[in-house]
Parts: structure tokens; sequence; C-alpha cells
């Protein structure tokens, strides 16, 4: 066994010393457990004998070494632009003391910050970092590692101690670990069989020891999840009690969600963009600038937490992303997070209803990881302004650098305004414009209000561009129906120009598209100069018209329009665009026409933030809008509840 | 052309504006920023000409309603500064008594020469645009909504509760230690100071939005509080809020 090979041994006394060497040489960031009040926390170390290896559990998990409370990514300085903030100077973290579970907390981690793109931030310390762990020597009381298979570990680490009465055995388990020991320990010895056998032991007695655990096996986590989605009574009544404090998942060593956000420095010239830990279970986590909030009560919060970790992750990268710490049970004042309890109640609830689970087949799981996410936007001059309605204006914007923006019909970029934050948006004009880009932006909150105050010339930030866009290839040779509802036309106007680019490429072209009222009508000469085209077919309509407008086309909403066009449902594609709530409606009308549910494609609005997939705002399910979307064939999206 | 700001005061005890009296070496850049026309703390000038209106101290009397209003046509913004402004503060406490007994506890025999009614916030009497929260308001936060104010953009104050913060500072849990802490539903935004330093959340930045009160009860019962002193434990600061729902 690769153990044995690799099992030293130092008395406690030369372990004090090997501690004190590290923290003696200023290179090094040497952080351990140690107490803090009644609690223990990992921090600084003076000393060795400040550490406390006989802990039960740390109020935070050690990934506050890779992933900060609080961090800033990029600053900025407005005659300059943005900068990413250099991590050259950080000092590697020597983490000592971290058990089983937070190393594979810690493992699961790194897979979430590298899959498709990578997190530098997280990367810098986490590749610097060097990891002592050891072997519980006091289960915390709401401990359940082992029914998790967490509360021993054999790989993750670089040193694993086992704390064997006057000395510790140390598992070597990389070089780095190697070469650490060597350069700074004293009296090491090669471990006897003897040792090797007593870590062996006191490993197996961890292994077997739990203060809680599940009634069944945790292999049917992921199946039972899904067959409990849609029992809102259990969910509302064991969220009951939710103070939606986020203390479960704040606490949590692999919940990874943040939030990202401008300071300004007063000169108002300069200023950081940082980032912050944030929480599914908060209430306005999901909730976007109009207001609207996708998960808006406690019940669906508390669902979407046990599906994360359940389920998403289990389906996206093949582990149930908990490890039996027991931190969010111990943090829960109303006692309500403890995942033991629920997935008891869970199990318990199947029997007895008599719902048949097996465990899940492990996904194939081909994790992706690609480019190094870059978190400072590019600079681009405001070229054009062109107010289109009261409180939509369009901007045509050239980057600074001369580069083309690149992007997919559908795709979406991250919009920087100096000190005042980001915001996503999708880009209007054609990717066949290809000097500058267009993005049509209405005024809601803070980032659109002040974009709508910048002049021609003025300068924004702009990241991306970002998702999954429109196949215009796939599309060739299909007849296309575009269906767009009031600012809906503002990414479907990018492939429908280009589709108009590339007229002969496609079969017939119907563009349906409707707002509130006349005077919200978006583009409004060029949409209407569309009736004058024989290559297209198009028609409007309006909700209402006000006495004192004028409107002499349909009046109803957009879903009147469909059965006023004759078209061919095999060969024709729709494409859907709209308020959250214009989906359903449009969806079941082209049904209802037969169009086949692979054929509607849509695009979805959320809180996209990071752009990257990694942040959890426009988490829809266990789909990414940000980087799974914003465009989404129905078919693969029809049995997500939480996407129309 | 620089914003032209004027502090105002009303049923408080000025603490808010100490704090901007003592921002020290970040004062200068203010002033860079802004000119303030008017400032009782500090200044014997005044002005009725200014953009931007910061409000210390709740309503307390019908006649102080009138100066409100006049503060609101003069400015264009209106920032309710403090505990008191923000959400009523400790003056509300008042509110759960008989205002007769109140007066003359106050004033004794002279009562009757003084009119009161139910402490209210700021934004009882007037509408307001920007909060800075916090008995007192920190100064960070102070300069956090002065900034965005100052780049058109309204301040991002948290719809969360301190716990958030709590948990991001690694603060053992004022339960743990035997404290009955209002921090699960009291807005975060002062980065849990009073925990950070040992004590509990006491409430001083009001609820968030959509508090849940029965649970948070239900969890000061459970700690050992008997159910009197739970709901208590919501009069301090929550006196305005609690009672307007």
């Amino acid at each position: 066994m690769g153990e044995a090979k690799n099992m030293h041994i130092l008395s406690k006394e030369d372990f004090s010393e090997f501690i004190n060497s590290l923290i003696a040489d200023n290179s090094l960031n040497v952080v351990g457990v140690k107490s803090k009040g009644t609690k223990f926390a990992f921090g600084p170390l003076e000393s060795a004998d400040q550490l406390r290896l006989d802990y039960d559990v740390t109020l935070l998990p050690p990934k506050k070494y890779f992933f900060p409370q609080r961090e800033t990514l990029v600053t900025y300085d407005v005659a300059s632009g943005y900068q990413n903030k250099s991590l050259a100077d950080t000092k590697p973290n020597i983490i000592v003391g971290v058990h089983p579970y937070d190393i594979m907390a810690i493992l699961h981690m790194d897979e979430i910050f590298c899959e498709t793109k990578s997190d530098p931030n997280y990367l810098a310390r986490r590749n610097s970092s060097v990891i002592i762990g050891v072997n519980i020597q006091k289960m915390s009381e709401s401990c359940f590692a082992s029914s998790m298979g967490c509360a021993t570990i054999d790989y993750g680490y670089d040193l694993m101690l086992t704390d064997l009465g006057n000395k510790y055995a140390i598992d070597v388990g990389s070089h780095k670990g190697a070469d650490l020991l060597n350069k700074y320990s004293k009296n090491v010895k090669k471990a006897l069989a003897s040792d090797i056998q007593s870590v062996g032991k006191k490993k197996q007695e961890i292994m077997n020891k739990t203060q809680q655990e599940f009634s069944f096996s945790s292999e049917l986590i992921p199946e039972m999840l899904g067959k409990f989605y849609e029992k809102t009574n259990f969910w509302e009544d064991h969220s009951e009690e939710c103070l939606s404090c986020g203390s479960c998942v704040l606490v949590c060593p692999t919940c990874y969600c943040f939030d990202i956000m401008d300071n300004p420095a007063l000169s108002l010239k300069t200023g950081e963009r940082g980032r912050t830990w944030d929480g599914c279970l908060l209430e306005d986590f999901a909730k976007i600038s109009s207001g609207e909030n996708f998960r808006n009560t406690k019940a669906t919060r508390y669902r979407h937490r046990y599906f994360k970790k359940g389920k998403y992750l289990f389906d996206r990268f093949g582990f149930v992303s908990c490890v039996g710490c027991g931190r969010c049970s111990s943090n829960c004042l109303p006692d309500i997070a403890n995942p033991v309890n629920l997935f008891n109640d869970m199990y318990a609830e199947s029997l007895k209803i008599g719902i048949q689970i097996d465990p899940a087949t492990v996904p194939d799981v081909k994790i992706k990881s690609g480019d190094v996410i870059d978190y400072a936007p590019k600079i681009a001059t405001i070229v054009k302004k062109v107010p289109m309605t009261a409180n939509e204006t369009m901007f045509e914007l050239k980057l600074d650098d001369g580069s083309e923006l690149g992007h997919e019909p559908g795709q979406f970029v991250q919009v920087s305004v100096f000190g005042v934050g980001e915001a996503p948006f999708g880009v209007s004009s054609s990717p066949t414009k290809k000097d500058t880009f267009e993005l049509c932006i209405r005024k809601l909150g803070n980032v659109t209000s002040k974009i709508h105050t910048l002049q021609e010339g003025d300068k924004v930030g702009i990241r991306g561009p970002f998702g999954n866009g429109f196949n215009a290839e796939l599309l060739k040779g299909k007849d296309l129906l575009f269906v767009a509802g009031g600012l809906g036309i503002v990414p479907l106007r990018s492939l429908f120009n280009y589709v108009l680019d590339n007229r002969s490429d496609y079969g017939r072209v119907i563009l349906l598209y409707g707002c509130k009222e006349p005077r919200e009508l978006l583009f409004g000469d060029e949409i209407l100069s569309l009736e004058d085209r024989k290559d297209v077919e198009f028609k409007s309509t309006v909700d209402r018209c006000p006495e004192n407008e004028v409107w002499t086309r349909n009046v109803g909403v957009i879903t009147t329009l469909i059965p006023q066009v004759d078209f061919d449902p095999q060969k024709t594609y729709a494409i859907v665009c709209g308020p959250p709530i214009m989906y359903k409606f449009v969806i079941r009308d082209l049904k209802s026409q037969n169009v086949p549910d692979d054929h509607i494609i849509v695009s979805l609005e959320r809180r996209m933030k990071c752009g990257v997939g990694k942040c959890g705002h426009c988490q829809i399910n266990q789909l990414y809008v940000c980087k799974d979307g914003p465009v989404f064939n129905y078919s693969k999206i029809k049995g997500i509840p939480e996407a129309l | 052309m620089k914003p032209k700001v004027a502090f105002f005061d009303f049923a408080g005890c000025e603490g808010d504006q100490l704090q901007i009296a003592n921002l020290e070496e970040e004062i200068l850049d203010l002033l860079g920023q802004v000119e303030v026309v008017s400032f009782r703390e500090v200044m014997k000038e005044h002005s009725d000409d200014y953009d931007i209106a910061f409000i210390e101290g709740s309503c307390t009397r019908l006649q102080d309603e009138e100066r409100l209003k006049q503060i609101r046509k003069n400015a264009s913004i209106v920032v309710a500064i403090g505990s008191c402004a923000t959400i009523g503060g400790i003056n509300s406490l008042k509110n759960y008594q008989n205002l007769d007994d109140v007066k003359k506890t106050v004033y004794g025999d002279k009562a009757n020469l003084f009119d009161t009614y139910p402490a209210r916030p700021i934004d009882a009497v007037i509408p307001v645009d920007a909060y800075v929260h916090g008995c007192p308001m920190t100064k960070d936060e102070f300069l956090h909504v002065v900034k965005s104010l100052l780049l058109g953009k309204k301040p991002e104050i948290p719809n969360y509760p301190v716990c958030v913060e709590c948990k991001k500072n690694e603060n053992v849990c004022a339960f743990e230690r035997g404290e009955f802490c209002v921090g699960p539903v009291t807005r975060a935004g002062c980065n849990s100071c009073c925990v950070n330093e040992g004590t509990k959340c006491w409430g001083c930045r009001g609820m968030v939005d959509n508090p849940n009160e029965n649970s948070q009860k239900e969890v000061l019962v459970k700690y050992g509080l008997s159910v009197d002193d739970a709901i208590g434990k919501f009069k301090l600061y929550f006196g305005w809020q609690g009672k307007k729902k």
C-alpha cells in the first residue's frame, strides 16, 4: 500500500519544532486550527502551542484560504480602465489540521472552480497551498461524515497526521508534502509496521463512528430528491421556520456562490470590484432588476439548496456535494438545516407512500476545463446613442483595442459602468456588423440608469460575449418563425438581422412582434419597414392602444398573432423571446399548431452576474443560464420546472 | 459644480452627525466632492439652497412635519441617517406607552407645555430616497451611500440578516454564548459590528423586508427567554416597523 511506504513518525516535540520552523519562514503563511471562545477556527499561527488538533469542527471551513469571504477581483481607474488584481505576491498557505471531510470538500471545490472556465484567484491560492490534514480525534455532535464516506480519506492532502499518543504518524500524500517535511523537520523516522497498524485501526474506528447517520444508503440521495421535487407540502413543512439567514450555506465547505460589487474610492475616479460569499437561501438571491424573483418563497430556496448539493452537482460532476461536516445543522438556529433529519424524513415518507428508489447511476462526467476567467472588462466607447422609447436607448459600441466582439447571435455581454457595477445585456446587432455592436438597454436598475446618462464618446467596460447563442448554422434551410415580446426583440434581432444578411440560406422568415403600447415599440422604423419587404412576413401587435396614440395594426397579446400566420410546423423553427410570463402561452399555442418541441428555441433572462457559470445567481435547477443558455432548445428545458 | 449638502436633526442624539464630524482624514476627501451649506454641529452658517439633505432623528411632534416637508421641497435627494430617522429608532419605545404618562415622566408638571405624538421615521412623513441605517450609523456606510449618490446610483443596502456578516466574520454565534440576539431578522450592513465585539445584535438597523418574526421568537424561547421577553426583544428598535404590519 502507498500509505505504508510513505508513513513517517515525528515525536510531538519534533512536530512542534516542525510547525515552529514553518512559522519562522516569513515567505510562508502558516495557518492552523486554534480555539475561538468555546469553538475552533482556522487562523494564523504564531506558535505551535496554539494548534488544537483535538478540535471537533471549525466555525468556517478552510475554503476561506482559496475563496475568501471578501476579495478584490479587479481594480479600475477611469482614465485607464480595468485591471485584474495581481495575486503574484500571495504567500503560499500552509494549512495545518484539516479534517478529512474538509479535504474532500476542497476536492469538490477544485472541480467546480475549474469546470469550463477556471477561476484564476481560486487556483492561484489553491495551487500554492499545502494541506496538512489530521484524522478526526473528536467528532462534532452534528457530524455525519461517516454517512457520506468522508470521515477518513486516502488522498487530497500533502501530509496527513494521526495522533498516536506521544507521536504523530505522518502520511506523505504528495511531493510537496515530502519536500516540506524534508526541509523543515528534524528526526523524522520511518513508521514501523506497528505504527502503520495503529493508524489503520484509528481510521477504522473513525469510519465506524457516527454522531448522526442516514437510515438508508447515501447513494439513494439523487434519485430520492428527484422523486420529491414536486412534493410542495414536504418542502413547505420543512422550511416553515427558515429565517432566510443563509447561515447553512455560508458555513458550508462546498458552497461557492458569490456576489460581485463595486467599491469606488471617494475621488470616484478609481476603485475596486470585489466578490463576496453569497447564498441561495437569501431572499433576493435570484431577483433581477425588473423586480422578478425567480425563487421567491422560503420553500423553493430551501429545496434549491438540497437539490444543488444532492442532485444538480451529482448530475454535473458525479458526486453529492455534501461531506457530512454538520456545520449547516449546528449553525441553524431553528434547527431545520440538518441534512440527516431531512433525508431521513424523506426516506421515511417515501417508504410510507411506497416510492421505489434505486441508487442513481453515476453520470459519465466529462469535465472540460478551458480558459482562465478574465474578470477585467475591456474598454469600449459609445459611438452612437439613439433613444428608442421613453425608457429604452440603443447604444452602439466599439471596443477600444480595435478587436471585434466576435459574438454569435443570441449571446450576451456584461457591461460595466465605473463605480456603479455590471449588468448583462443581449447583443442586439448581427455578427455580420463587424466593427461595432449594439445594445438596446431599458432603464431599470443602477447600471442601466447610469448608462442612460452617458453620452457618445463615453467609456464603458465589456466582458464577453458569454453563453450559447442561436445556432444559425443549424437553422439553415429552415423556415423561421420569430416571436418577440417587448424587450425580447433585442436578442432576437441579432439573429434576425443575421438571417436577413444571409437571406438565401434560410427558408421563410416570419416575425411576430408585440409590445404593451405603440409608444413602446422598439426599433420602430427598422421594424415597421419590414412590412415593405417581400422576403419577410411581419406582423405586429400591441396589448392595448391608449386613446392618444395611433395604431392601425393588431391589438391583443402576442399569441393572437400566431393563428394569423400559416406555417408548416415540421419545416419551421420558432424562436421565442419575451418577458417571463410570455413563454408559457406562446409555447402552448405553438404546440397546439403541432410545432415539435425541438423546433422551439427560447432565450431566457436571469440574474447573470459572473457570466461564467460560477456565482450561482442565474441557476435554473441544474442549468446555468449564463453558460448553458441563455438560448435553449425547448425540448431540453421543458422538464426543468424553474425554466419557464 | 459640487452638490450642496445640508444636515438636519429632529428627535435624536446627534450621534450620527458626530460620526461625520469624526470622519477625520476622509472628511477632506468628502469636502472635495460636496459643499456643506448647513451643519449645525460643526458650523454656524446656514443656507436653504441645497441638493442633498441628510436628516437625523425621528419625527415625534405634529409641528415637525412642516419642517420636514420644507426640507423635502428644497432638496432633490433626502437621506435619512441613523436609526431614529430610518426606522423610528428607540424613540419608538414610547409608542408602547400611554403618551400622557410619557410626557409626565419626562416633563413632570410642565407636561402640558409640550406636544408629542407616536415617534416615527422620516419616511412616515415625507418620501426618502436613501437610508443610512444604524445606531449610530457607521462612517463606512455613510461614505458608501454618499459615493453612490454622487455616482447617480441607488445605494445597495443589504436585504439579508446580520447572520450573513456574522458567519463571514467567523463569529461564535451569540446564542452559543448565552446571549439573545435579533441578528437573524435584522438588516445587515453593519458588518455584524456588535457581535464582532463579543456582544449581540440589538436590531438597530431595523428588520429585513420579510423577517420570519415567528421563527425568531421561537428561537429566543427555545434558548430560554420567556415569551414576554422574546416579544420585548422586538420593541427596542422594531417599534415602528412592528406596529406598521
